[in-house]
């Protein structure tokens, strides 16, 4: 088409669609949150953020089986992209209910937080479809701005604030260290499309400095984004001091977006360097496996505990990576999903507990909630399960299929780090279980170690509100279900796992 | 009926007879009731075993060998445990012994206890007792025979500690118990050696006609396995080195030391040497073991005897020294001899310790020599039991163990060769034997009376103590167990003990009249069919010369009548020889009253090291290896923990560094592979 | 009847009863394990002896991406571990039922998950579904222990689940290696243990996955000296827990080397077979020792234990039918007197003025002759007294090693020396001896006795007749060591060359 002499290239809307769906909705949603009266503010915004969300989804399904690169080149439409969307546009309404009677809406307005939510979604969603250098770019940072505010944005908390300001600086490192990687690998293949770049190393053996610089690079880069260590040291304070619905996004999504883009430029674009990159990342993989479950230990922060086992699974996570199989990529969709299911159960829980009682996200908030509020302590149960891979939960299938990939990968001694991984990781699970189940309720909620001091303790809400029960509940059975019953999961994995070609 | 029908009833009778008086005995009316059905039981099981010997007798002497199998025990990978019984003249001729014997000692018993809190217990203990050593018996196939060792092993194990507040009853009850799990493992050992090395089958009758096959002679596995099985004959039969625990079972009610450790357990081990001919025909290395072991034994348990104090404990060593006779006897393959001194045995001895009994009864449970005397007015039937038993035992003329002991004696002199010495030493046994037993009739009959025989004589009460004691170590009795004292009735007052003892003494006196030199010869024409086929039995048969059989008969006489007087001398005449035989030989005295320092010996070799090491091993082992295994571990991942959490101080310097580092790394990881 | 019902038919009462509130659901739980006793009997009454191959299979795909079958099946291994589990379960569950428990519904979901995890763990037969149910089994009594358990219940716990669950993880990977590295020329991975066993795996990879299931076995077990979670673990547990767990959860992993190891990795068992053979013999002795040290009655019962399972051990590694069937016979054995012996001590504990402590004891058994006397039997069973089925058991236990290495059947015997030693002071400890100062002797209660008397009568039965189960358990136990007993050349015993000629499972590859 033409606009004024200049021609642009074919854009397929359809394809585009899910895209254009949240960009919209982040329009509307800003607007709407113009609106006044509490009515319009607590509850419009909110419903067209997930009518929005939920036009993705459609959207999305709508696309399913549809293998095209969109906009020459720069996005690609197929169903690795369209599962992760999937697991994006879940974790985005799962925290927009989350984030009801949150302090952050009042604080840095409605329209304004959802929106940022809409738009990070949306640069995950380009993050999981690029397929060009550019591209990979415009969705990192389209995906971490955004987070950079929402993690502010209980501007009345310092940790909030200095979370987010910490995460900016490390996150731009990052992105600059990404941004060099891809530079230089530019510079060395003369391309920024993956299917390119991966002819450009064609057949000869890859030896050439640059572009391996800039492979290790890129790799930096995308380890700060999913914490993966040694880089991963602001997971912990930014998990701790963002608003916890915000962290259960950044827990989930972010991991999603950012293992999905790992898969697309290490398995397409970088695949005839395998053997170069595959040595260093599973020995990434191992540090972090090892330093995110040795730190965990003896947390009494909930949200720190869970800071450091979100860094712990993403080591598991890269196993799926190493290999570069069909069957690496499937076990990491998969995990993802159920990543998705088993940490938003547990931050709704931790959340709840932050409103019911005084203590914040501390341990002890959790003393005898098997006895006084089963509704939550089942899930919170559930979740802790399925995180240490025990049986009949969905992480046990998870892990099963990591250590599967691995090992069929000839990487079986990354396998049995994945298992001594979850043997330290039993240490902190089953504390929280301890917790919740073995000890008496805790005492009447003292002052201190709250994380709302500035809110007068009237209007504070002494209950943690429906929707996160709700959303709890709905994600330990799934937690449950799927580690049962794991054929639907792995189906889409299935399909995510044929997309990129050219694998085994 | 068939024999194997009549052993079938004979041995369902006593398990039906403790298994009344398990479920219902306490319930039942009257106080002794119990203590009759329990009689009744056995007196029954006898008959059957009479009904077995004679429907025997009514078959040839070639073909009195019956089998019955009652069902498949455990019949699966190639081993065949049936529970086979063999009915033959051997086992009927066990089944005599043991279910007489038993129904006289239930008789005795029936008085005895009867004032006794456990008095249905015990019945049921003995009843279980009796079963099991006619299965023991009876049995043809290795494990129903393991498994009736094994249950008279338990059933004396409970019957020592019947009176279970007694440490040194429930002490001795331990270390027989042990011993015998020992013979047990032995037995079994032995079973692998000799049926799944060789013979292939657990069946007594397939075994003995394939062992030839199977084994050259003296072939090490078949010695192996002889030797291993005489391992559980003598600790069943308390021979040294395995003895120690008989002398402490002593602990028992004194019926229970003349049934079980005096008249039938005790001799299974020679029961067992018998049975097993074949295998120790062909392993001749073994059976010299035997021999050997068996005149050691009698030799060292006669030396002990002298100077035991404990009435019982004398008789007790008197046993072993008797069983080591027979063990000498059937190891040598003089099988009928050996079976004879048993059956003699049973006799005297058993009425020697019911005679024990009473005396112990009239002294309120005191058993020290050194406190009796002068019984011989008080307790005249006692005296004339206890004389015609210990007449018996030291072999004097014309008496039971006269005929028997020669018989064995001179058929090992007949063998000639190394077994003189053999020869010798047992007629020393036999001097000692005499000695040791008027030493103890003496000392309790004949000399001063003692206050309690007194008391018994005058007022015709028994004698109590105010507080009833334990006689080993004086610690007052739990009156809630019982304990032989105030209530325990003695033989003159009351008909069933007189009956029992009585009978018991006719066989003592003429039970050796059934095989005597040149006149009849009745246990070697029953038992023959058993080792007819077993060439060196006939030629131990038939070895000694009529010269050496004669000689054997006057020497003996001349030894037993020697010892007796020489015994009035010393313990009547001048007490004052004792003392100073004591005083100048004070070594010997030293050895013979320490018994040899065996218990010192076990204690200082297996018991004390056993304790110590098991200290170490839960004092230090345990908490060092095994929880550091653990802490270990635990405080590593810790200390890693603390690493990686200093490293997460929140200040952005520490994350520049670090990941700075991490870059590094990568990127160098990188070029390298460039290279 | 399908075996499914077995196998969910606890769990489903539980959820059941838990859902039908306090007052119901020990009702529930306990009618549910009744039901499943007698499932679990017919499986016996219906057992088509003599029949080495699967019984009842139920074979449906579960996880297709991953080859996983929902695969179960009976045969003579796994026929009377079922009966034990379930029979136990039963009891256990009756003695909980006449207690009161905080929180009731939560204590028998977890009693009726247990039983699920462990009928689950018997019956599988596809490699990865052994293992989840393997670790499932964990959870239940993690709660189960932390929850209603007694002093430092909550380290204990912690110890023992991590304890374990190290061997476990381990065996998942060593699971997963052995799909992967059996895909073979189909090149369609599948867990069904059938399956695997048709691919042999080279002899190197046979190895090192042999040296992990082994420890997940041991740990379980446990055998010296992986034992560390044993002494908490034991003291903290509530009564009927302690009594499944020590009774039924150690044969879980005895049966798994029969199950999967040895027919699975034949080469890597005939290497190693030295090698677990010392560690049997070490369990022996240092388990014998550590109880005749011990005085809390439940650490003797537990060491023990150990000792125990160190002579099943030693039957598995003889690696021939003979040690199999004897290995098979004790298990069943071990799990009788054991869970017997706990619940004794519950009995004795309550009258010794609530002291575990045999020097708290003594003289118990003047009043109460019954007591004395079921104690006696399950004792004696316990030391393997000849006539006890126990003894058939090391008979043929040590009648296995005995044909393959000699030396180690004679050291292994001094532990039947030493079984009698620490049972009877146990014993005369408890029964015997002056009356204890805190110990009020009366006679064994209605509700005490139901729980006890049922037990005794089993174990009387099975010594009257082992031939029930040997007979059962002949063709399976033969099959499973076939393979080894070849690669160990043991000809079979003289007379029993009929009987024990190796049956090869078909496709099962020969050196």
């Amino acid at each position: 088409m033409t606009v004024f002499g200049l021609s642009g290239p074919f854009i397929d809307w359809s394809a585009l669609s899910p895209v254009v769906a949240l960009l919209g909705g982040a329009v509307l949603v800003l607007l709407a949150g113009l609106l006044r009266g509490r009515a319009g503010r607590d509850f419009a915004v909110p419903f067209l953020t997930i009518a929005a969300l939920g036009a993705f989804i459609g959207l999305t399904i709508w696309q399913f089986n549809r293998h095209t690169s969109i906009i020459s080149g720069a996005l690609r439409v197929d169903d690795l992209a369209l599962v992760v969307n999937l697991i994006l546009a879940t974790a985005g309404i799962a925290t927009v209910l989350l984030s009801a009677r949150q302090s952050a809406l009042r604080q840095a307005g409605h329209g304004e937080y959802h929106a940022l939510l809409l738009s990070s979604i949306t640069g995950m969603a380009v993050l999981a479809e690029a397929q060009n250098l550019v591209t990979v770019f415009l969705g990192i940072e389209l995906l971490s701005i955004a987070l950079y505010i929402l993690c502010a944005t209980e501007m009345r908390r310092e940790q909030s604030l200095e979370s987010g300001l910490k995460y900016l600086i490390i996150g731009s490192v990052g992105s600059a260290t990404l941004l060099y990687g891809l530079a230089l690998v530019y510079g060395a293949t003369a391309a920024t499309d993956f299917g390119a770049i991966a002819r450009a190393l064609q057949g000869s053996v890859v030896s050439d400095p640059l572009l391996l610089t800039g492979i290790g690079l890129i790799v930096v880069g995308l380890a700060f984004k999913n914490s993966v260590a040694p880089f991963h040291q602001w997971t912990p304070d930014v998990y701790q001091g963002a608003p916890t619905p915000i962290t259960a996004f950044m827990a989930t999504a972010t991991k999603a977006a950012a293992f999905a883009i790992f898969l697309r430029l290490f398995d397409v674009a970088f695949i005839q360097a395998q053997e170069d990159w595959g040595p260093a990342l599973a020995a990434l993989a191992t540090v972090t496996i090892v330093v995110g479950n040795v730190g965990a230990l003896m947390q009494t922060s909930l949200k720190r505990l869970l800071a450091w086992s979100s860094v712990a699974q993403a080591g598991y996570l890269l196993a799926g990576v190493v290999v570069a199989t069909r069957l690496g990529i499937q076990a990491t969709v998969f995990y993802l999903a159920v990543y998705l299911a088993m940490n938003l159960a547990a931050f709704a829980v931790v959340l709840a507990r932050e409103r019911e009682t005084d203590l914040g996200d501390d341990i002890d908030a959790f003393a005898g909630l098997g006895a006084s509020r089963p509704l939550l302590a089942w899930p919170m149960t559930l979740a802790m399960l399925s995180l240490a891979g025990l049986p009949a939960t969905a992480g046990f299938i998870g892990k099963f299929y990591l250590i599967d990939a691995a090992v069929d990968g000839g990487y079986t001694w990354l396998g049995i780090v994945i298992v001594i991984g979850s043997m330290i990781s039993l240490g902190y699970y089953l504390r929280v279980l301890a917790v919740m189940w073995m000890r008496p309720t805790a005492a009447p909620a003292i002052a201190g170690g709250s994380t709302e001091v500035d809110a007068p303790a009237a209007e504070r809400p002494r209950y943690g509100g429906i929707e996160v029960a709700f959303v709890a509940v709905l994600f330990g059975a799934a937690t449950l279900f799927f580690g049962i019953i794991p054929s639907p999961l792995l189906n889409l994995a299935d399909h995510a796992g044929r997309a990129l070609l050219g694998l085994l | 009926m068939s024999p194997t029908t009549w052993a079938w009833i004979c041995l369902a009778l006593p398990l039906a007879g403790c298994l009344f008086n398990a479920f219902v005995g306490r319930h039942l009316p009257g106080e002794r009731t119990a203590g009759w059905i329990g009689t009744l039981a056995i007196g029954l099981s006898f008959v059957a075993a009479v009904g077995a010997f004679v429907a025997l007798m009514g078959h040839s002497p070639d073909d009195r060998t019956f089998t019955s199998t009652a069902w498949d025990y455990a019949d699966s990978v190639g081993v065949n445990a049936k529970l086979t019984i063999l009915i033959d003249p051997l086992s009927v001729y066990m089944m005599l012994v043991v279910s007489g014997v038993s129904a006289l000692i239930h008789l005795y018993s029936c008085v005895y206890v009867w004032k006794d809190r456990g008095f249905v217990r015990y019945f049921a203990y003995l009843n279980f007792f009796v079963f099991s050593m006619l299965l023991l018996v009876m049995a043809g196939n290795f494990v129903p025979l393991i498994i009736g060792w094994a249950f008279v092993g338990a059933a004396s194990y409970m019957l020592i500690s019947f009176w279970f507040r007694r440490t040194t009853a429930t002490r001795a009850g331990i270390k027989a118990f042990v011993i015998n799990v020992i013979g047990d493992v032995g037995l079994v050992l032995g079973t692998y050696f000799i049926v799944f090395r060789g013979s292939g089958s657990l069946d007594f009758l397939d075994t003995f006609k394939h062992v030839q096959a199977a084994f050259p002679p003296n072939d090490s596995d078949l010695v192996a396995g002889c030797i291993l099985l005489l391992v559980g004959a003598f600790a069943k039969s308390a021979q040294v080195p395995l003895h120690t625990w008989l002398p402490d079972a002593m602990e028992g009610p004194t019926p229970v030391s003349a049934l079980i450790h005096a008249a039938t357990m005790v001799t299974a081990g020679v029961y067992l040497i018998a049975r097993m001919h074949p295998l120790f025909e062909d392993a001749t290395a073994a059976a010299d073991v035997g021999t050997v072991v068996g005149c050691a034994t009698l030799v060292i348990a006669a030396t002990i005897a002298l100077s035991q104090t404990d009435i019982k404990r004398v008789i007790a060593y008197s046993t072993m020294s008797q069983i080591g006779y027979m063990i000498m006897a059937v190891s040598a393959s003089a099988y009928a001899a050996g079976l004879f001194h048993l059956f003699t045995h049973a006799f005297f001895k058993a009425l020697l310790f019911m005679a024990a009994g009473s005396i112990i009864g009239a002294m309120g449970g005191e058993q020290s020599l050194d406190k009796m005397g002068g019984f011989r007015r008080a307790l005249p039937f006692t005296f004339a039991c206890f004389l015609a038993g210990g007449l018996a035992l030291s072999a004097f003329p014309l008496f039971s163990g006269y005929f028997s002991k020669d018989d064995i004696l001179a058929l090992i002199g007949g063998e000639g060769g190394w077994h003189w010495i053999l020869y010798v030493l047992g007629y020393l046994g036999a001097f000692l034997t005499a000695l040791y037993t008027f030493r103890m009739i003496f000392r309790a009959f004949l000399g001063p009376e003692c206050k309690e025989a007194r008391e018994l004589r005058e007022t015709g009460h028994i004698a109590h103590h105010e507080h009833p004691f334990n006689p080993e170590t004086y610690e007052e009795e739990d009156t809630d167990v019982g304990f032989p004292g105030p209530g325990h009735y003695i033989a003159e007052q009351q008909w069933p003990m007189k009956v029992a003892m009585g009978t018991l003494a006719i066989g003592a006196i003429f039970g050796g009249l059934i095989q005597v030199p040149f006149v009849d010869d009745l246990v070697n024409v029953y038992l023959r069919p058993d080792f007819v086929n077993d060439p060196t039995y006939e030629k131990v048969i038939n070895g000694p010369s009529d010269g050496l059989v004669i000689f054997g008969l006057i020497l003996s006489a001349v030894i037993a009548i020697g010892g007796i007087a020489l015994a009035y001398v010393i313990w009547v005449r001048r007490p004052s020889i004792a003392v100073a035989f004591r005083e100048r030989f004070r070594p010997l005295y030293e050895l013979s009253f320490h018994k040899w320092w065996f218990d010192e010996l076990y204690d200082a070799v297996f018991v004390r090291p056993g304790a110590t090491v098991g200290r170490w091993a839960s004092n230090v082992f345990e908490r060092v290896v095994i929880d550091g295994l653990v802490n270990g571990t635990v405080s590593v991942v810790r200390a890693g923990s603390s690493v990686v959490r200093g490293a997460q101080d929140g200040f952005l310097r520490v994350y520049a560094a670090l990941l700075l580092l991490g870059l590094a790394l990568v990127a160098l990881w990188f070029l390298l592979q460039s290279t | 009847m399908a075996l499914s019902f077995l196998l969910w038919a606890p769990l489903f009462f539980a959820l059941l009863g838990a859902l039908l509130g306090r007052r119901m659901a020990p009702k529930v739980a306990l009618f549910g394990s009744a039901v499943t006793l007698g499932m679990a009997i017919y499986y016996i009454a219906d057992f088509d002896t003599g029949k080495a191959g699967l019984q009842h299979v139920t074979d449906t795909v579960w996880i297709a991406a991953l080859g996983i079958h929902y695969k179960l099946g009976v045969d003579g291994l796994n026929l009377f571990l079922l009966t034990l589990t379930t029979l136990l379960w039963c009891v256990a569950t009756l003695y909980a039922y006449f207690r009161s428990w905080d929180r009731p519904q939560l204590f028998f979901f977890f009693m009726g998950l247990a039983e699920s995890a462990v009928l689950g763990a018997f019956l599988s037969q596809d490699l990865a579904l052994f293992v989840a149910f393997f670790d499932l089994m964990l959870v239940p009594f993690y709660f189960l222990i932390g929850t209603w358990g007694g002093r430092k219940r909550v380290q204990a716990t912690t110890k023992l689940v991590i304890y374990t669950l190290v061997g476990s993880l381990l065996m998942l990977a060593a699971a997963i290696a052995t799909g992967v590295e059996s895909v073979g020329n189909s090149g369609q991975i599948s867990f069904a243990l059938s399956d695997l066993v048709r691919v042999g795996l080279p002899v190197g990879t046979q190895e090192w996955i042999f040296l992990l299931f082994a420890a997940a076995f041991l740990v379980k077990m446990p055998a010296f000296p992986v034992h560390g979670w044993l002494p908490d673990g034991y003291r903290a547990m509530p009564i009927p827990v302690v009594a499944v767990f020590s009774a039924v959860l150690s044969k879980v992993a005895a049966y798994g080397f029969i199950r999967i190891v040895l027919p699975l990795f034949p080469q890597a068992a005939v290497h190693f077979q030295e090698l677990l053979l010392l560690i049997a013999l070490a369990s022996i002795l240092y388990g014998s020792i550590m109880a005749f040290t011990q005085t809390d009655l439940r650490l003797i019962v537990g060491f023990s234990s150990i000792a125990q399972l160190g002579f099943i051990t030693l039957g598995i590694f003889a690696l021939n039918p003979q040690g199999t069937q004897g290995a098979l016979l004790q298990m069943v054995n071990h799990g009788l007197v054991t869970a017997a012996l706990f619940f004794i001590i519950a009995v004795l504990a309550a009258r010794a003025g609530g002291s575990e402590d045999v020097r708290d004891m003594g003289g118990l058994a003047f009043r109460a002759p019954v007591l004395a006397a079921l104690f006696l039997i399950v004792a004696l069973a316990t030391l393997a007294m000849p006539g006890s089925s126990n003894f058939m058991g090391e008979f043929y236990i040590l009648l296995g090693v005995f044909e393959s290495k000699l030396v180690i059947a004679c050291v292994a015997f001094t532990g039947v020396v030493l079984a009698s030693v620490y049972m009877l002071r146990a014993y005369i400890g408890a029964m015997h001896n002056r009356v204890g100062a805190k110990v009020q002797s009366r006679e064994l209660s209605l509700r005490d006795g139901i729980v006890v008397a049922p037990l005794v009568l089993v174990i009387v039965a099975i010594a009257v007749y082992p031939q029930l189960l040997l007979k059962r358990q002949q063709a399976s136990a033969q099959a499973a060591v076939a393979q080894t007993a070849l690669l160990t050349h043991q000809l079979a015993l003289p007379r029993a060359t009929a009987q024990t000629a190796p049956v090869l499972p078909q496709g099962g590859q020969t050196p």
